[in-house]
């Protein structure tokens, strides 16, 4: 025969890309099985990777000429083959194992074949020869599983000649679960012929007396995909084992159990041990009561009693697809009998709420950075979203209407239409999406035969799933065409399961049907809606009518509702956002933004359903909404800008009444703006600290200016803050502790006196707000409540030196001149100084501070209050901290004037550089301090009043802990983190400043 | 579970069941019971009891007052002391708050979050106690103390003594409650007896040995006589512990055995025991929670007041405990210092976490005690590396203080609630001017 040679662009025409080793191969193998090589083009031009099917074919002719021969001298034939080994290296090296199995190309499938004859055959030729040896037999099932492998590559085939894949994928999914049942079936058949003994044998380990083996009834029970139906090619078979002694006999349960265990045992074996014919797939029992520490199998009965009492939520929901894959059927109806009633009512559980939460988390967490673009079953745009948004559907409306209880995905989502729970066209479009998704994942697994949800990351790889699926003739348009799908799929959860609850208010539903009023709650109860009664009027009310209004918001309000409902309390998010657009709705950019910006319009939801305090404020200045377009809104303004806008204010009003009116605006304004930063994690607990600091001071010195007017009144003024105030770590709700000081200048020193008291009588009045109060507290004077409440630099002087108490010294540490002249804020300072680093601190005087410290704990706290629980004054949180740092300032500030700070953070960093504290002993204080600080801030956010007492409401706790970042549920774990991080701090503290000593060393003897 | 309740509800039909008793233990390690009428028990199934936890040793925090105790039934049983007259069952129960959560200071629930700890790493835990405790003529004391049925020793056969009558009906009572007894005999003290249990997963011990002790009590009514669980009851006779074996199996393999290994004991073993050595000193005011735990402790006799281990040394703290080659099984530890009036569920919870401990770190085991510890001077002691256990409940108040690992496992608030309780019994005992010092002060100053 001569040789045949292609020119090369023939080839490229083909579809090979690497075109000289083609021409190569392609006349090797002409010669090696004699058939024409031209021949064979137009079949390799239909493979998906025509390179890889010569690869494939030059191989399997290397190793067995005769057989290749033989599949390719028929030109259907050939084109199975070619196809099969342009679409898969996997069943490459299958064949090269077993050429012997090429004969199997010889006759076309016509039709997929039916679950019947799958066991039928499988069952025969595994048990077609001895089953010798009690511990199972390999020679059984190596021709088990090179049997199944046979099936698998004529179903393969019959896939990929397929004229319309995407329509056919059901039933190529259907009948590739039956086949993972047959093969189950056929390794239970080999294990029930392994385990038994004839009455005159001899008893071996391991094996039982036929008759028994015989009574024993087991069923496999196939869960997720295998029981949905709808397996891939290669998948783990997640499988639950039941068994029963026939009621024939005598057999006791337990014994059964025993018998049946073995059965378990051998038939996995038999599925996925090592032989020298390769394990099919996982056969995954772990889904059954008690995970993997539980008992393998287990009588009907057991089963029911665990699921009545133990099981958690999450193994109704995978029992959900639950189907009899082997074994006894009419063991396995019972058991979906028993079962059914309890999946069914588990949206109905406690806690429900909480897994379904925790399921989503699931959909979208643990892959692996590198991966998130590469996969498609878990993440965003995925399989895996599908089929949550189905099942959840599903277990939602499921309770009361048994017709959408259908185990597949693709079936479920016609129920479901079918119902009027999901739109006719939704549901089809979906139907299609998913199906094509599939049609992917097939595609993609078998390449390999491996199981993978990867599209692969080259190109030419690529290439050959686009051509395999007959979606795409290229690897770039496979990529578009994916990309489409998995924006279409990421918006499916809000058009499936949101979007119809409008339909529930809406007086004429757009496609006729509509969910019941009934209906529409359960599912807002099922995503966490306590009040879905009253969720359900504010949805009416924001979408109701023909309103430009209504109408955007009805685009809106199912994506809103889906952010809603990740937050800690959707409810009141709803009732504030129906506030909002009450009282927004007409201006022409709210709605236009929240239409444009997705994420302002998740802002927006995140902090509405987790702060009262915001959305309070929000009903005040609703304009305020603007800034969650832009982050950078959202930054606290630097003090400079806010020094300017108060300079404008005052310079605008002449009033002291009306500017102060406009400062105090303003105020509740940069505040609302801080609560925004400090909810959606923009800016730390340290930055809202000092932020809410420069706010305050700003307007106490804005209200100052304002309440003294330009006319020289003789005397100097100035407001000294004290406290945290003064430290720069303000929270919300906090009040501001302050001094105040004056200087004659022209005034004699009684008419200063009572000018200075009046300057203070009036920035008390023009400070004074209901909104947001702003409590300016002046008992940490000289003399406390006795004293004056404002006096002379001189007279502060006269004092400090006469009647000067450590206290008061301590106090002044944290004094920083915020308002007021300034040449008399210096002089305050400077005056303070000696007072508040002293020289020297003597053990007397350190003693005072530490036994003050001791009676304060004991006196300052709220009757009855729990001390561990004390954000403020209790065991190792706030105050504990202050106080140490504090002492230290006293006692080392002199000699080293880093300590010269108001800042407690800042101090103890130093004090760390000064090497006056351990780290570790700071580390523990400071995460001490900080999550104190937080909390309170997050108290006051979500409740939206001040308390200084960590709630113990679940409810209460939930949302603290929801600002606080954690995910939903934690309340238990918030209470326990706090705890310990202030037992630690409380023992760092103990040790340091009243200078408990370690642990006495133990006596002996 | 269905089946369970209808099994509970038909035989209190069945059986004529008076009373129902629902039990469960405070932190201190009291069994606490309520009682209720057969009427009621279905409802206690189907949404618990509520009570007032307000009023039971560190169960709630007080703005928790209310809460729920759950029934179990799988632990249902009838009382057998009771006779046929007014038959009374019992059944253990979980205690929730009433949005379901479990109670944070129930001692069960400790267990049962430690047990699942374990779980996670592959473990399952078990232990097998050995509980000593005194018969006496009556709970009343004279001047030399209280007095004792019977002056017998170790292992004595007392012909017609009561002590043989009680253990018989005892152990009689308890297999009739389903608790399987390894072992009973007369003990060293006068009046002393141990009954061993067997083996089971620590939950389960630990609900026996509450179920035991109140059989204890009621068979020594029903005799006539006092049973006392206080750990040293007379200064000069062995006080009562109770020591455990315990093993952790992964899977079916018991973990602790390694064929080949010294004493066949396995790394992970090994690692065990360097844990609980470590810990012991910070979780005794746990396991030896009174102020007279100490004195059984400090009293010389077998009591373990050293941290060493040792193979069949009965004078350390651990003792690998020999067993017969070829018995893989029943590879286990031996924990000594623990008293029979240790709250089980926590005792086991902190053994547990410091043995898991010692096996996440990978602790090195220290050479074993070979000598007769007791026998060694102080310095001896020290330069072998002995610690000594705490002297005192104060003294082991104050090293639990500093335990992360109490903290942990107990949780924060049993954690704060048993340093509280503790340090108000050292405070009492305190002001305390015992005959002791009356004897030796009185009369020369």
């Amino acid at each position: 025969m001569s040789e045949q040679r292609f020119t090369l662009t023939e080839l490229a025409r083909v579809g090979f890309s690497d075109l000289s080793s083609a021409a190569d191969d392609l006349a090797e193998l002409g010669r090696a099985t004699g058939v024409d090589a031209r021949e064979l083009l137009p079949v390799f031009a239909r493979a998906a990777s025509p390179d890889a099917a010569l690869g494939g074919g030059l191989a399997l002719t290397r190793q067995a000429p005769d057989a290749v021969r033989g599949v390719l001298q028929r030109a259907d034939a050939a084109g199975r083959l070619v196809g099969l080994l342009g679409a898969s290296t996997g069943f490459r090296e299958f064949f090269l194992r077993r050429p012997e199995e090429l004969v199997s190309f010889a006759s076309e499938l016509r039709t997929l074949p039916t679950a019947g004859e799958l066991r039928d055959d499988l069952v025969r030729v595994a048990t077609d020869g001895a089953v010798a040896d009690s511990a199972g037999d390999e020679a059984a099932w190596a021709r088990l599983r090179i049997r199944y492998r046979s099936w698998l590559a004529r179903i393969a085939s019959f896939d990929l000649e397929q004229p319309d894949p995407v329509a056919g994928i059901d039933a190529v999914a259907s009948c590739l679960s039956d086949l993972a049942s047959a093969a189950l079936e056929a390794s239970l058949a080999v294990a029930r012929i392994a385990v038994s003994r004839s009455a005159d044998t001899v008893a071996a380990p391991g094996t039982f007396p036929a008759a028994e083996v015989d009574a024993t009834l087991l069923t496999i029970m196939g869960m997720g995909k295998a029981g949905a139906s709808e397996l891939n090619y290669l998948s783990d078979v997640d499988v639950i084992f039941v068994a029963a002694a026939t009621e024939a006999s005598d057999l006791e349960t337990g014994r059964a159990v025993d018998i049946a265990t073995r059965l378990a045992m051998l038939t996995i074996r038999g599925i996925d041990g090592i032989g020298n014919e390769p394990g099919l797939w996982e056969v995954d029992p772990n889904l059954r009561p008690e995970g993997k520490d539980g008992a393998l199998v287990r009588s009907l009965e057991s089963h029911l009693a665990y699921y009545e009492r133990w099981a958690k939520n999450w193994e109704f929901q995978a029992l959900l697809k639950a189907r009899p894959l082997a074994g006894d059927v009419g063991l396995g109806e019972r058991y979906l009998a028993g079962i059914a009633p309890k999946v069914w009512t588990s949206a109905s559980r406690e806690g429900f709420v909480a897994s379904v939460q925790a399921m989503r988390q699931r959909v979208t967490d643990n892959i692996p950075d590198d991966e998130v673009d590469l996969q498609l079953k878990l993440g965003p745009g995925g399989l895996r979203d599908i089929e949550f948004t189905v099942q959840l559907l599903q277990l939602v409306h499921g309770q009361d209407d048994p017709s959408v209880r259908a185990a597949g995905t693709l079936p479920a989502l016609e129920a479901l239409a079918e119902g009027g729970y999901i739109g006719r066209v939704e549901s089809a479009e979906f139907a299609r999406d998913y199906r094509m998704l599939r049609l992917m994942e097939h595609r993609i697994q078998l390449r390999q035969l491996t199981r993978t949800h990867l599209m692969p990351r080259d190109p030419d790889d690529r290439r050959a799933i686009a051509r395999a699926t007959g979606l795409a003739n290229s690897a770039e348009a496979l990529t578009t065409l994916w990309a489409e799908l998995k924006h279409r799929v990421r918006g499916l959860h809000e058009r499936l399961f949101y979007r119809p609850l409008l339909s529930a208010v809406a007086a004429m539903p757009a496609d006729g049907r509509a969910l019941t009023s009934a209906q529409a709650e359960a599912r807002l109860a099922a995503i966490g809606f306590r009040d879905p009664h009253g969720a359900l009027a504010h949805i009416a009310a924001l979408t109701a009518g023909v309103s430009r209004r209504s109408t955007i918001q009805r685009h809106l309000v199912p994506v809103m509702l889906q952010w809603f409902s990740e937050g800690a309390d959707p409810d009141y998010g709803l009732l504030a956002f129906r506030r909002l657009s009450d009282s927004l709705g007409s201006t022409y950019w709210y709605l236009r933004m929240l239409r444009d910006s997705s994420g302002a319009a998740q802002r927006l939801t995140r902090v509405l359903s987790s702060s009262r305090f915001v959305g309070e404020l929000l009903d005040r200045i609703p304009e305020s909404v603007a800034w969650l377009e832009d982050l950078e809104e959202l930054r606290p303004r630097p003090r400079a800008a806010l020094q300017e806008e108060t300079a404008a204010i005052l310079a605008r009003h002449g009033s002291s009444d009306t500017a102060a009116g406009v400062l105090r605006s303003m105020r509740r304004r940069e505040v609302l703006r801080v609560a925004f930063a400090s909810i959606l994690d923009v800016c730390t607990v340290e930055e809202l600290g000092w932020a809410l600091a420069d706010i305050t001071a700003n307007h106490i010195a804005g209200i100052l200016a304002a309440a003294r007017g330009t006319d020289d009144d003789g005397i100097e003024f100035a407001i000294i803050a004290m406290g945290r105030f003064g430290g720069r770590e303000l929270g919300f709700g906090s009040d501001a502790d302050v001094l105040y000081v004056h200087r004659a200048t022209s005034a004699e020193p009684e008419m200063a006196q009572r000018r200075a008291q009046h300057l203070v009588a009036e920035v008390k009045r023009l400070t004074e707000e209901a909104i947001l109060p702003l409590d300016l507290d002046v008992d940490l004077r000289p003399e406390g409540k006795n004293g004056p409440i404002t006096r002379s630099l001189e007279s502060y002087r006269a004092y400090y030196a006469r009647w000067s108490l450590t206290w008061e010294a301590q106090a002044l540490l944290r004094a920083r001149a915020i308002a007021g002249d300034e040449s008399l804020q210096r002089d305050f300072e400077e005056m303070a100084a000696p007072v508040r680093y002293p020289i020297e601190l003597s053990e007397l005087d350190i003693r005072e501070v530490r036994r003050i410290k001791a009676r304060v704990e004991n006196e300052r706290l709220p009757q009855g209050a729990d001390p561990t629980r004390h954000l403020k004054l209790g065991r190792g949180s706030l105050s504990d901290v202050e106080w140490l740092v504090q002492l230290l300032q006293l006692q080392h500030a002199h000699a080293t004037p880093a300590l010269r700070t108001p800042s407690t953070l800042e101090a103890l960093t130093r004090a760390t550089e000064a090497g006056l504290i351990g780290e570790t002993d700071a580390d523990t204080l400071r995460a001490a301090w900080i999550f104190a600080s937080r909390a309170r801030s997050a108290m006051t956010l979500w409740l939206n009043k001040t308390a200084d007492v960590l709630p113990s409401d679940r409810v209460q706790l939930d949302g603290v802990a929801r600002i606080l970042a954690y995910p939903p549920g934690s309340s238990a774990q918030l209470e326990q983190d706090y705890l310990a991080a202030t037992r630690r701090a409380r023992t760092v503290f103990e040790r340091l400043f009243y200078g408990f000593a370690e642990t006495a060393p133990p006596t002996t003897g | 579970m269905d089946k369970q309740r209808d099994f509970v509800l038909r035989t209190i039909e069945e059986r004529g069941v008076k009373f129902i008793r629902l039990w469960f233990t405070d932190v201190v390690g009291t069994l606490k019971s309520v009682a209720i009428a057969p009427a009621e028990v279905e409802g206690a199934f189907a949404e618990g009891l509520g009570f007032d936890g307000s009023a039971i040793e560190g169960l709630t925090r007080t703005f928790e007052s209310d809460l729920l105790a759950h029934p179990d039934p799988t632990t249902f049983q009838i009382l057998p002391w009771r006779g046929d007259v007014d038959p009374t069952a019992r059944m253990f129960c979980d205690i929730t708050t009433p949005d379901g959560l479990p109670a944070v200071a129930d001692p069960r629930n400790v267990l049962k979050r430690t047990l699942a700890k374990a779980a996670d790493r592959g473990f399952t835990f078990y232990t097998h106690p050995e509980i000593e405790f005194y018969l006496l003529k009556s709970s009343k004391y004279g001047e030399n103390g209280p007095e004792p049925v019977d002056s017998a020793g170790y292992f004595d056969n007392v012909p017609g003594g009561t002590a043989h009558d009680f253990r018989r009906r005892s152990v009689r009572m308890l297999e009739d409650l389903g608790i399987s007894v390894e072992f009973s005999h007369h003990e060293a003290g006068p009046g002393q007896n141990e009954i061993d249990l067997r083996y089971a997963d620590a939950l389960t011990t630990a609900d026996n040995v509450m179920t035991f002790r109140t059989v204890i009590k009621e068979v020594a009514i029903e005799q006539g006589v006092y049973a006392t669980f206080m750990p040293k009851p007379f200064s000069d006779k062995p006080g009562s512990g109770m020591h455990t074996h315990m093993s952790l199996f992964e899977g079916d393999a018991n973990a602790f055995y390694e064929a080949g290994a010294q004493y066949q004991l396995s790394k992970t073993g090994r690692h065990f025991i360097a844990g609980l050595l470590r810990h012991a000193p910070e979780i005794t005011a746990v396991t030896n929670q009174f102020v007279n735990s100490y004195k059984r402790l400090w009293g010389g006799g077998e009591a373990p007041s050293f941290v060493c281990w040792g193979h069949n040394n009965r004078s350390a703290l651990i003792r690998v405990p020999l067993y017969k080659p070829n018995k893989g099984q029943s590879a286990r530890v031996e924990y000594r210092a623990i008293d029979s009036a240790a709250n089980p569920y926590l005792a086991y919870s902190l053994i547990l976490a410091a043995g898991l401990k010692g096996i996440e770190e990978g602790y090195e085991l220290p050479p074993e005690a070979e000598d007769n510890v007791w026998g060694l001077s102080d310095t001896e002691r020290r330069a072998l590396g002995y610690n000594a256990l705490p002297a005192s409940l104060d003294h082991a108040v104050s090293l639990m203080e500093d335990s992360e690992l109490v903290a942990e496992t107990l949780g924060e608030q049993v954690f704060n609630y048993v340093l509280r309780n503790k340090r108000e019994e050292w405070a009492a005992y305190r002001t305390q001017v015992t005959p002791y010092e009356l004897r030796t002060n009185l009369e020369i100053l």
